[in-house]
Formats: C-alpha cells, sequence, structure tokens
C-alpha cells in the first residue's frame, strides 16, 4: 500500500511538472471549464429571474443539486481523467504496450499517470455552491447527514470512474471507444438538475442503468430532506461497487484482447 | 468556374470519407450534443409548467424546443476543425506540404470541410428539421413550417459557416507562436458557446449585453441562423441581420489574409 | 530459459476498398478478415544467449516478441520465459525482463531523462545502492553522462535509443527484448549501441532477443539466429551453420592485365557448371567469380583460373552473410508459391 502511494505522488508529480513546462495551456484550460460553469449557473439565475420554484424546489435548493453534482465530478476529473486518451488513442496507435511491460497494475499506471488540474473549476465552483447555498435550501444538518453525505462522495466519483473504465476498456476490441466514452460521460448532464423533472424512462435510465443520479440529486436529497438514507447514501456505494466490480472485469478481459499496434 | 472545381472536387471527396471514417466519433459528437439538449429540453419543460404555462421572456416551450435542437445542429454544421488541422501541421512542418501543391491553400482546407458539411446537412440538418416539424405539428395541432424562413436559414447558416471557418483559420495561425494548442482550444470553444448565444439565447441576457453580443461575430455564427428560421426577426431587420454576417464574412476573410501573408514570411526566415 | 512453442496470433481486420464508394460500402457492409500475423513458431533460447530474430517485413516478428513480452495473448500456442507464462503471470513476469522497441520510447517525453530513471527506479522497487551502482554502469556503457539532465525531446535518436536501452536494463532484467534497436542510426552510434549490448550480455549473463535488418548486427552480436517468413520459422541454427548450409557460395577476386579476355562461359564449359554455380562479374581489369564450392572444390577453382590467365593479385572470400539470408528470403516465397 505504501508502495502504491509513493508511486502514484511521483507519477502525479511527473505529470504536474510537465504540466508547468506547458503552463499557459494548463491555465486556459482551467478558464474554459470555469466559463462552461458560469453558463450553467447564469440558467439557473436565468429561469429564477421568472418562476418562484423549479419542480417543487426553490433557488437556493437547485443551486444546492448542482453545486453538489459538481464534486463528485471534478473529484472523478482530477484523478482519472487519462482513461480518455486510452478510449481515444492510446490503444489505438499501440501506446499500451508500455503498461503492459511495468510490474504495476496496468490501470493503476494508466490513471496514476495524470493528475488534471482543470478539474480545479468543477471543484471550486461545487464547493462555492454548496457554501453560497447552504444557508437558505433548508437543510437538514446533523452529525450523520453531514458524515454520511461525506462518505458517499467518493463513492459517487467512483461511479464516474467505473464508467469511464468500462467504455475506455472497449477500445481494447473496438481500437478507439472515445465517442462511447463520451456518450456516456455525457448523460452526467442529468445529474445536474432534479431527477424529478424528467419523464419516467429518463428517471430509469439515469438511476438504474447510467446511475449518474445518485452522484448528486439523491445524496442533495438526503441533505435536503434528512429522509431514506438506506436510498440514496447505500444505493451510491452499492451501485458504485457493482459498477466498479463489472468495470474491472471488462478491463481485465479488454487487455486478453488488446493487439497492439503495427506488425 | 469547372476547372477550379475539378480541382478542389478531390479535397471534397476526401473531406466527405474522414467523416465516413471517423463516423463513430462524429455520432458520439450528435449523441453528446442531443444528450444536452435533452436535459435542457426537461430543464424548460419543468420552467414552464413551473410558470403556468404561456410565455418565459416571449418564448413559448415549442420555441425553446426548436431553439436547442436547432441551435445544437446550427453548432454542428458550422463547426470547422481548420485550426486545429492547420496548428498540427505547422508544429509538424507539414504545411510546407501543402503549400507546395498548386491550389489555393484556405481553399484546399475549405473544400475538404465542405464535404464534411453536405454529409451533415444530409445525415443531420434534414433529419432533425423534419423532427422538429413533427414536434410541432403535434404541439399546435397545425403545419407552422415556413419554407421561406427555413431558406433564410440555409443562406445565413451558409454565411455562418464562412465566419466559424475564418475565425478557427486565425486560431490556428496561433501555433506559429504558441507550443501547444489544446488548452487554447478549449476555451476558444467554450468562449465562442457563450457568445454566439447557442448555450442561452441572447434574448435571454441584459439589455446591454445583449446589444453588444448581437454585434459580435459570434452571434452571426449560430443565433443570425436559427432565429431567422423561427421567423423572430421582421423584414428589414432580416436584411440587416444578414448584411451584418456578409460584414463580418468580408472582414474575417481579410484579416485571415493578413496574418497568412505575416505568417508565410515569418516561415521563409524560419525555412519551415 | 525461453521456450515458445507453436505461437499463433490472429488479427481481425476491417478492409476497405479505396476511394469514396469503398468508404459507402464499408460503412453498410463491413467486410472483416481475419490476418495471421504468426502461425507457427516454435523456438528456444538458452541462459546467456543472443539470439538474432529476423525476417523480411511483415513476417511477425515484432507479434512474436510482444507474445514473449506479455503485451499480446496468443491466440493459440503458448510461452514460457524463466519458468513464467507472461499472460498468466504478468506482474511477476515483467520484473524479470527488459523491453526496447525501436520505434516508441518509454521516456517520459517533457521531462530531463534523469526523472524517468527515478519513476523506473520505484516502479521496479530498485534500491538507493543498487540503483546508484546501476546508474554508474549504465552510465559507462552506454555513456549517458552528457545528455541525462536534458528533456528527452530534445535527444537525438542515437541518445534516445541510448536512454531506453538504459531504461529497459535499470532493474537488471535477466532477458531483455530489443525491437530493432540500431533503426535510422548512423554508423558510429549503431557501433556504440552494438558494443553496449555485447558488454551487457558478457558481464550480467542477460539473454538478449533482437530483431533488425541490419546484417551487421546479427554478425556482430548474435551467436544464433532464428528466422521467421510469413509467421513461420525458416531457419533455426548457428551463423556457421547457415554459413556451411547455404553459404557454399565463395567469391575468387583477381586482377588481370588489360588484354585478358575472359568470360563466364569459358569458365562454365572449362568447369563443366551451369546457371547459379558460377557468376562473373568485371570491373576494368578485375573479375570477380562468384562459384559454389560445393560443386567445386577452392583448390581446384585457382588452379583453373591461374591455368586461364596471368594473374597479379588474387583473394577467395566467403560468403557475404547477408546474401545467404537475402538467398534465404527468396527461397522463402519460392517454396510458398
Amino acid at each position: 500500500m505504501r508502495r502504491i502511494w509513493k508511486i502514484y505522488r511521483l507519477l502525479a508529480a511527473q505529470n504536474l511538472k510537465r504540466l508547468m513546462e506547458y503552463r499557459a495551456d494548463f491555465l486556459t484550460g482551467a478558464v474554459s471549464f470555469l466559463i462552461d460553469q458560469a453558463v450553467g449557473i447564469a440558467f439557473i439565475f436565468i429561469i429564477f429571474t421568472q418562476i418562484p420554484q423549479l419542480a417543487g424546489f426553490t433557488f437556493e435548493q437547485v443551486l444546492f443539486i448542482y453545486g453538489f453534482s459538481q464534486i463528485p465530478k471534478g473529484l472523478d476529473h482530477l484523478l482519472s481523467d487519462n482513461l480518455w486518451c486510452v478510449g481515444y488513442f492510446i490503444v489505438r496507435k499501440g501506446d499500451f504496450d508500455k503498461y503492459l511491460i511495468r510490474p504495476i497494475n496496468p490501470l493503476f499506471h494508466v490513471i496514476a499517470e495524470t493528475f488534471q488540474i482543470d478539474a480545479m473549476g468543477e471543484l471550486i465552483v461545487g464547493i462555492g455552491l454548496l457554501i453560497y447555498a447552504s444557508p437558505n435550501a433548508g437543510l437538514h444538518i446533523s452529525v450523520w447527514t453531514v458524515l454520511l453525505s461525506i462518505i458517499a462522495v467518493p463513492f459517487a466519483a467512483l461511479i464516474y470512474t467505473s464508467l469511464k473504465i468500462m467504455t475506455a476498456a472497449l477500445a481494447f476490441w473496438i481500437k478507439s471507444s472515445g465517442f462511447i466514452i463520451q456518450m456516456v460521460y455525457g448523460m452526467n448532464e442529468f445529474a445536474k438538475y432534479p431527477t424529478t423533472i424528467y419523464s419516467l424512462p429518463v428517471r430509469i435510465l439515469v438511476t438504474y442503468i447510467i446511475p449518474f443520479a445518485f452522484t448528486g440529486y439523491y445524496l442533495s436529497l438526503y441533505l435536503l430532506t434528512g429522509s431514506d438514507p438506506w436510498f440514496s447514501i447505500g444505493g451510491v456505494i452499492l451501485v458504485s461497487c457493482v459498477l466498479f466490480a463489472i468495470s474491472l472485469f471488462v478491463w481485465k478481459k479488454g487487455i486478453s484482447a488488446y493487439e497492439s499496434a503495427g506488425a | 468556374m469547372n476547372k477550379m472545381m475539378r480541382r478542389y472536387v478531390p479535397f471534397m471527396k476526401a473531406g466527405i470519407q474522414t467523416l465516413i471514417t471517423y463516423r463513430l466519433n462524429f455520432l458520439g459528437f450528435v449523441i453528446g450534443g442531443l444528450i444536452y439538449c435533452f436535459v435542457m429540453f426537461y430543464l424548460w419543460r419543468s420552467v414552464f409548467e413551473s410558470n403556468g404555462g404561456g410565455m418565459f421572456l416571449g418564448f413559448s416551450m415549442t420555441d425553446m424546443v426548436i431553439f436547442l435542437f436547432l441551435s445544437n445542429t446550427t453548432g454542428q454544421l458550422i463547426f470547422s476543425s481548420v485550426g486545429e488541422q492547420i496548428g498540427e501541421e505547422i508544429r509538424d512542418g507539414s504545411i510546407t506540404m501543402r503549400l507546395l501543391k498548386p491550389v489555393n491553400t484556405d481553399l484546399s482546407y475549405l473544400f475538404a470541410e465542405l464535404g464534411e458539411v453536405l454529409m451533415k446537412v444530409i445525415v443531420l440538418l434534414i433529419p432533425m428539421v423534419l423532427g422538429l416539424e413533427i414536434y410541432r405539428f403535434c404541439v399546435t395541432g397545425t403545419l407552422v413550417f415556413n419554407p421561406v424562413n427555413f431558406l433564410w436559414y440555409l443562406l445565413s447558416a451558409a454565411l455562418a459557416y464562412l465566419i466559424s471557418f475564418r475565425v478557427n483559420l486565425c486560431f490556428g495561425f496561433i501555433a506559429f507562436y504558441v507550443k501547444n494548442l489544446w488548452g487554447i482550444g478549449i476555451l476558444k470553444n467554450s468562449v465562442i458557446g457563450f457568445l454566439s448565444g447557442s448555450l442561452i439565447p441572447l434574448a435571454f441576457m441584459p439589455e446591454g449585453l445583449r446589444v453588444c453580443l448581437e454585434y459580435l461575430p459570434f452571434a452571426s455564427m449560430n443565433y443570425t441562423p436559427v432565429m431567422l428560421y423561427m421567423g423572430k426577426y421582421a423584414a428589414w431587420e432580416i436584411l440587416f441581420r444578414i448584411g451584418l454576417q456578409i460584414v463580418w464574412a468580408l472582414l474575417l476573410f481579410g484579416l485571415s489574409k493578413l496574418i497568412w501573408f505575416g505568417a508565410i514570411k515569418k516561415l521563409c526566415i524560419q525555412g519551415g | 530459459m525461453i521456450y515458445a512453442e507453436h505461437l499463433r496470433k490472429e488479427f481481425k481486420k476491417t478492409v476497405k476498398s479505396p476511394g469514396l464508394k469503398g468508404s459507402f460500402k464499408a460503412l453498410f457492409r463491413p467486410k472483416k478478415e481475419i490476418v495471421v500475423a504468426a502461425e507457427d513458431i516454435s523456438f528456444h533460447v538458452p541462459e546467456g544467449e543472443i539470439l538474432g530474430f529476423i525476417g523480411p517485413n511483415g513476417a511477425g516478428k515484432s507479434t512474436v516478441i510482444k507474445m514473449l513480452t506479455g503485451i499480446l495473448t496468443p491466440t493459440s500456442g503458448f510461452c514460457r520465459i524463466n519458468g513464467k507464462i507472461p499472460q498468466n503471470d504478468r506482474k511477476k513476469y515483467v520484473r524479470e525482463i527488459g523491453a526496447v522497441f525501436g520505434q516508441r520510447t518509454q521516456l517520459w517525453w517533457d521531462l530531463p531523462l534523469q526523472e524517468t530513471y527515478l519513476v523506473l527506479k520505484e516502479i521496479y522497487e530498485v534500491d538507493d545502492d543498487r540503483f546508484q551502482k546501476r546508474m554508474a554502469f549504465l552510465n559507462e556503457v552506454l555513456e549517458l553522462e552528457s545528455f541525462i539532465k536534458s528533456p528527452v525531446r530534445t535527444l537525438s535518436l542515437g541518445q534516445r535509443m541510448r536512454a531506453d536501452i538504459a531504461a529497459s536494463m535499470l532493474h537488471s532484467p535477466k532477458v531483455l527484448f530489443l525491437d530493432e534497436p540500431t533503426i535510422g542510426l548512423d554508423v558510429v552510434v549503431k557501433d556504440n549501441i552494438r558494443q553496449a549490448i555485447m558488454k551487457i550480455n558478457k558481464e550480467e549473463k542477460t539473454t538478449v532477443i533482437l530483431t533488425t535488418h541490419d546484417i551487421s548486427d546479427i554478425e556482430l552480436l548474435c551467436d544464433r539466429i532464428v528466422m521467421i517468413d510469413k509467421g513461420k520459422n525458416v531457419y533455426d541454427g548457428s551463423l556457421r551453420e547457415l554459413r556451411e548450409n547455404f553459404g557454399q557460395s565463395r567469391e575468387l577476386i583477381f586482377e588481370t592485365d588489360p588484354s585478358a579476355t575472359l568470360t563466364t562461359d569459358q569458365f562454365r564449359n572449362g568447369l563443366n557448371l551451369k546457371g547459379n554455380d558460377l557468376v562473373i562479374e568485371r570491373e576494368k581489369n578485375t573479375f570477380k567469380v562468384r562459384f559454389n564450392s560445393a560443386k567445386i572444390p577452392v583448390g581446384k577453382m585457382l588452379s583453373y583460373t591461374l591455368s586461364l590467365t596471368k594473374v597479379k593479385d588474387i583473394s577467395v572470400k566467403d560468403a557475404d552473410i547477408e546474401e545467404i539470408i537475402r538467398n534465404l528470403y527468396r527461397q522463402g516465397e519460392f517454396m510458398d508459391e
């Protein structure tokens, strides 16, 4: 375990050093993520200039849900961004070879190799919104609700990561799976707003099939109402663990199907 | 004209082929966009319900649906990767190969993309317009489709593409000065997304900002054609908006040429 | 040490006919084709040997190397190296091997070279003491000192290759796989790298498997060669054996005075030889006679030549290994047809 942590720090540090080489690039990246976030929030502002409540939620509550959803997303973005590259080109170009001839777990190696500072955009906005919205959102604050919610956040991030592992691993069979990651990952847009605004099929989709609803709405709902911890907190833990197990299985199968590139 | 076409048709064919080869990535792009549209659709549906139906800042629910999906589709149509492409060619030096070919450099890029745009009109725009009109018919009970507006849209979207092409071309030339275009590329896309009014209708923005943005070239890249389709402009304003687009297309054409000649000089001095 | 038994690897490939029409066709009815990159490859390498693994382009060399290193899983057959099957016991196995793929690098592109070694040190769990010793050794053999602080992207191809070999040797592997280690390098650098490989092999008893297109690599480095073509073994044996079995062709070179008239037919008729068994090339006064020493002993050839004409300078050369291999490749093709 200590060795793993040491290697992780080392690889992440290499990546940060590299980023320093391309400082301007990384700054512009972070700024653009902030702009995207600003657009999302501006939307909510505009909506609430005209209506008092959205699907029964107040302005602060909607902001709270939105903000909460960004934290697991940002966490996953910060830590496992390299999976996109696996799907888009690492496998296709045969660059995955290098992970297979090292005596550490290839998945860990891939993930440890990048530390995506751009994700600060999501994390800062998420935490900022929580701080801004909390006082007036009517939260059920107790040791339990807060503690359980904090525990749930890494599991929620694991939902993102597992979905990315699974879809990225498809590249081992079809060479380039970037578009599938894009499609599945894109569903996280649904997590930003109360799930109750969607029609039933969409609700089923984002709860049970591509369970992004667990990464934001259900967790926020627990903090807002204090009820149903088994469904929201238990759900996120169960769902993330099951997804993670499946994703590891797919990944492992994928590696033995890997075809490298060239002759 | 005929002779010129013959010289550039291969580029166009190559463009179509590229799109087919990377069709899955393209599909991912399209579906990603559609997911965004659907999330927004549900959000707006909920907003209109909370608002007791009727209008929201001058938009009805059907207006909103048309706006969402059509500006997304328009965004796909006017999307130009010429910047990234030329940036890459500058970086690895293969731009010199392109300079060696006996064709106009801009036009060779343009035609390669026109092939893609043509495909997108067929597989994306036409089904989308059809779908939207069926939706509108189901909701309102009457056929609202206005062919004249659609023609205005096509003209305006063509101009929007030319503007987008030139903006991206100028963006690509940054590669002469900066090592890596990746970060700036993402920034460019989010800035254009916001300023072009494809994410939030300009009509929803505060008066001062709205007027400002309407005159910038970005509104001409997406908002103008969509508004024309929706028939939001009166007769004189249609001409004014199209005129504005033409002005921007010409200005940006001049600007890109200016940078290009400067850059070529630099290229000659550095020796590629 | 290394056993490869009936290795076979198939790839699926979508084939597309050229042009716009082809693209559309592939869109609606993609044609899948199975490509056999390695059909049936077997060989065995004892410890401490340098094996030249050769074959024409597309013969399946890289595919086999990738199966041996555990990157690819064989469709059938298996390989066992150090008593381990690479695909089953990957993490333990790769600790004992090093690999260099000439066309790509395992170094961190944007960082000073030194950083790569520090990361690899942790990944392979090399302790500080050993690391120091190891770097000193690699420094001596591969002369990294002058560029170890430069970012990898600024290194020349030769420097990069040396750096890559050092990276693959850091953890003292028992087996070293080198896929085209001299590709694209100039003569001096090639020589430098060959010296290094020889030294590593001698001092550490490292078993080396080497693919190359450069015949001098093989002549200078390899104890033995395994040649494959179209995914099958074509030859397996030492260089000496190769020369003996296929290399009976010798070259007689001599100089005469300008007036001499010698023709191929003259020799052929005089010695009763046909076709490829005897070929003459002439350049001004120098004659090159290539002949099959199995058909006519060298001594007889010499005396016959001397009886025909006045000779100023004469020498007999062994056949060029490059030519033997070229002949073997050709034979392989011929057999296939």
